[in-house]
């Protein structure tokens, strides 16, 4: 009877107090939102169902947790902790990334840094609330909209927010359709909104296409350092996806190797959610800035896009400033879905994608400038 | 320390504007370059053609020696022999559209001219009911 009393007191059931429950509800909302609502399942669902596996109670020392040294969780969270896994995942987004439409539209590229503004707004709001500057740092690249950058960075500056950030980056990700409309909505007018952005004529050669990456890693990179880990894969999945001479293995980090990336980063950040380290008031006043740093980040490319407007002749549609956060494809296809609610002929997808692909390069930087800053 | 004290004292302000400022110029100058990259790629592919011109017309026209050692009339004699190769699939007799289809056929650039020319010269002789046939030398001798 004592064994059996004694197995029950290591039984989850026993050890679970308020917080893991909480955090059970978070996990299955997100898989509940990935598989009903399909809102980014690709993240969500990973990151969901690591949030039921970090969240089931254990009897600490057994080395089951993924804070406990020797799990097979910690070993998995390796990948984060160390930066690789943000690293893979952007080897594999060059690999997936078409830069045709930026290429044809070079002044887009403007949209996707002015909505880096958010970004450097909350780390001025983190540091006002009291956060040290690094981990003001951290919860400021949340405004990037970009779930690896975020964790990226966090795991370099303040690693005992990992969790916090990249559950407050994704969600947002996720919560796109929400949050993006109202501001771009709220910011422009009618016309504004029915604007329709020129055809290009123009197509892009082969040796643009080539040169584009290649340029783009010394560029950047010379000017941020701290950002290769990010941006060195990135154009090189670019540049392996145009050559056209190893089609193997641009289609292996687009696919296989992406996939199992992302799958493990979800999963390990999800697990990484315990209870009793993730609930605290930190958690929540990062929650809060990241709404924040996402709502500056969306109107800042929208107001930027209205001052554009002012010095050139061929107006641009502001709506398209809102994807120049760096959250590929989603920002761009809520810009489109929001333009064709005004006027149904007009079709931005194509101009969005560019401020897109530009924004994931513009949040990359910003993180090696912070990092840089940081250190 | 919170508000306007903490961003002070941790250097906030400069780092803010600083990082705005960087990322700015960053993407302005990725801009401004991929902007005129299609422009530069033309001028050199410009340049390349005439380099490519101007040696063409340095060397030595080949044209003009062939026509110093071979006359148009012995060519076209040579030329016949494969264009009656080429017309056994279609039997003795041909009509010129079908010719002209074999012409094409066979990568002739210009099948039209080449009938006449094999006209004028004799080559191909008519025989009757809008029908052609080779002018064999055997059927002169015969005549």
């Amino acid at each position: 009877m004592d064994l059996f009393f004694q197995f029950l007191s290591n039984t989850g059931y026993f050890l679970a107090d308020y917080r893991h429950l909480i955090m059970l509800v978070v996990g299955c909302t997100f898989v509940y939102l990935a598989i009903a609502k399909e809102y980014e399942p690709l993240l969500l669902l990973p990151i969901g169902f690591g949030v039921i596996v970090g969240n089931v109670p254990f009897f600490k020392g057994f080395g089951l947790g993924i804070y406990e040294p020797n799990s097979v969780l910690h070993y998995l969270y390796f990948g984060v902790t160390t930066g690789l896994y943000p690293s893979i995942v952007f080897l594999g987004l060059g690999a997936m990334t078409d830069f045709s439409s930026l290429l044809v539209r070079p002044k887009l590229m403007l949209l996707g840094a002015a909505a880096q503004m958010g970004i450097y707004f909350t780390l001025l709001s983190a540091l006002a609330l009291g956060f040290m500057p690094k981990e003001a740092g951290s919860i400021a690249i949340i405004g990037g909209a970009d779930g690896p950058t975020s964790i990226f960075l966090t795991a370099k500056l303040a690693p005992h927010l990992i969790g916090p950030v990249a559950i407050a980056a994704y969600s947002y990700m996720a919560l796109i359709p929400i949050i993006q409309p109202p501001i771009m909505r709220l910011l422009t007018t009618k016309e504004e909104r029915c604007i329709k952005m020129p055809d290009v004529e123009r197509t892009v050669s082969r040796r643009e296409l080539l040169l584009f990456p290649i340029i783009g890693v010394i560029l950047c990179c010379f000017l941020a350092p701290a950002s290769i880990p990010l941006l060195g894969p990135f154009f090189f999945g670019n540049l392996m996806k145009v050559s056209g001479v190893v089609d193997r293995l641009a289609k292996t980090a687009a696919s296989s190797i992406i996939d199992t990336a992302t799958i493990f980063l979800g999963f390990t950040v999800g697990a990484s959610t315990q209870g009793d380290v993730f609930l605290t008031p930190k958690s929540v006043g990062i929650f809060f800035l990241g709404a924040i740093a996402f709502s500056i980040a969306t109107a800042s490319g929208v107001l930027f896009a209205k001052l554009m407007n002012l010095v050139m002749k061929n107006k641009i549609n502001p709506l398209l400033g809102a994807a120049g956060v760096s959250a590929v494809p989603g920002s761009a296809r809520e810009v489109h879905l929001v333009g064709q609610k005004e006027d149904p002929s007009n079709y931005l997808l194509m101009h969005a994608m560019a401020c897109n692909s530009s924004g994931v390069i513009g949040s990359a930087i910003c993180a090696g400038i912070l990092w840089s800053f940081m250190v | 320390m919170y508000g306007i004290e903490a961003i002070n004292a941790h250097n906030g302000w400069a780092m803010a504007i600083t990082g705005a400022i960087i990322v700015m110029i960053g993407l302005t100058a990725l801009s401004t370059i991929i902007s005129q990259l299609h422009r530069l790629i033309d001028l050199l592919d410009k340049r390349k053609d005439r380099n490519a011109e101007a040696q063409e017309e340095q060397k030595p026209p080949p044209a003009l020696k062939t026509q110093k050692t071979s006359s148009p009339l012995s060519d076209l004699s040579r030329a016949t022999e494969n264009f009656r190769a080429l017309t056994q699939e279609i039997g003795e007799t041909f009509d010129l559209a079908s010719l002209y289809q074999l012409f094409s056929q066979h990568d002739d650039p210009h099948p039209h001219l080449t009938i006449r020319s094999l006209r004028e010269q004799g080559y191909l002789i008519s025989a009757g009911q809008g029908l052609f046939s080779w002018h064999h030398p055997t059927n002169e001798n015969k005549v």
